[in-house]
């Protein structure tokens, strides 16, 4: 059992490295990106530090500048979001196939021991095609999970392809989380 | 010229994160860059999530007590870091919440793996 737990993490760190490999291949290192990425973390901080200046003041002048610049943040980050997205479909999709192929691998076998009962909610993820009823039994689809959300988001931010704070801030719910988390 | 530029900017680059170290173990360090702060909670949060799976999977604390103790454990070390070593002004990062949340979804998961992993592989056999 220990052996398979092991082999998920190391499944789901290569998986991570994979996926953004091929994102760098395809988006980080084409000049739109980066010029687009730059372009957004600067107006972002600049809206940051104007919004701290003018906080409260009900200046008509700098609130329309603000809004203007809100306006023009959130076009750049729609332009960085779609420039994502196409080649995040390619690799969704070639991570779904792999996926469904580990879970067949792995297809009613119980990977992992967990120390607690999971709630209810949780069960038809943890307990996922095992057989019995010992919920603790943990199914190779809820372990990788676990492994991808920690891994894959600090390999990231070690890579330095996690958006910046000031960006996911400002940018709203568009580029505020990692694209493929869960992938 | 290129190459030896890019050898100078490493050679910062190093020297940088070598004050970033300094700082984040020194206490009232200045923290002009608030990113930086922010970083340092961030992998400090991972490694208490890490060591703190580790230590709960060896004990072995079981149950919704061990996922309760990681969260009070947590956000505790992380509080007593902000408030007593670095004494930050909070409220230029946001309030406490912020730091409270930075990196916690990331640190809880690891330290569920870590948890989950060592409890299974060293007493995985024995029911609860």
């Amino acid at each position: 059992m220990w052996g398979d737990s092991l082999l998920i993490v190391f499944i789901s760190i290569c998986t991570a490295l994979l996926g953004e490999g091929l994102t760098w291949i395809l988006v980080y290192r084409t000049e739109k990106y980066q010029k687009l990425k730059v372009e957004v973390e600067r107006q972002s901080k600049k809206l940051e530090r104007r919004k701290e200046a003018h906080g409260d003041s009900l200046d008509k002048q700098h609130k329309k500048k603000i809004e203007r610049e809100e306006e023009r943040l959130k076009n750049n980050n729609r332009d960085l979001s779609l420039d994502k997205m196409k080649s995040m479909f390619a690799i969704g999709f070639a991570f779904t196939a792999l996926l469904s192929m580990f879970n067949s691998i792995f297809d009613g076998r119980v990977v992992a021991k967990l120390p607690f009962h999971p709630i209810s909610w949780i069960q038809g993820l943890s307990h996922r095609n095992l057989p019995g009823d010992d919920y603790t039994d943990c199914s190779f689809i809820f372990l990788y999970i676990l492994c991808t959300m920690s891994i894959r988001q600090n390999i990231q931010k070690l890579l330095g392809f996690a958006p910046s704070r000031a960006a996911s801030k400002q940018g709203g719910a568009l580029f505020a989380a990692p694209p493929g988390q869960f992938k | 010229m290129s190459t030896k530029s890019k050898t100078l900017d490493s050679a910062s680059k190093i020297k940088l994160n070598d004050s970033v170290w300094k700082k984040a173990f020194s206490s009232n360090a200045e923290w002009p860059d608030k990113e930086e702060f922010l970083d340092v909670i961030y992998w400090m949060r991972q490694a208490i999530g890490i060591v703190l799976g580790l230590c709960w999977g060896l004990l072995p604390l079981k149950g919704f007590l061990g996922l309760l103790l990681f969260v009070v454990v947590n956000a505790a070390v992380i509080y007593f870091y902000v408030s007593s070593i670095q004494n930050v002004d909070e409220e230029e990062f946001g309030g406490m919440w912020e730091i409270t949340k930075e990196g916690f979804m990331t640190s809880f998961a690891g330290f569920l793996v870590t948890w989950i992993i060592m409890y299974t592989g060293l007493h995985g056999t024995s029911s609860l």
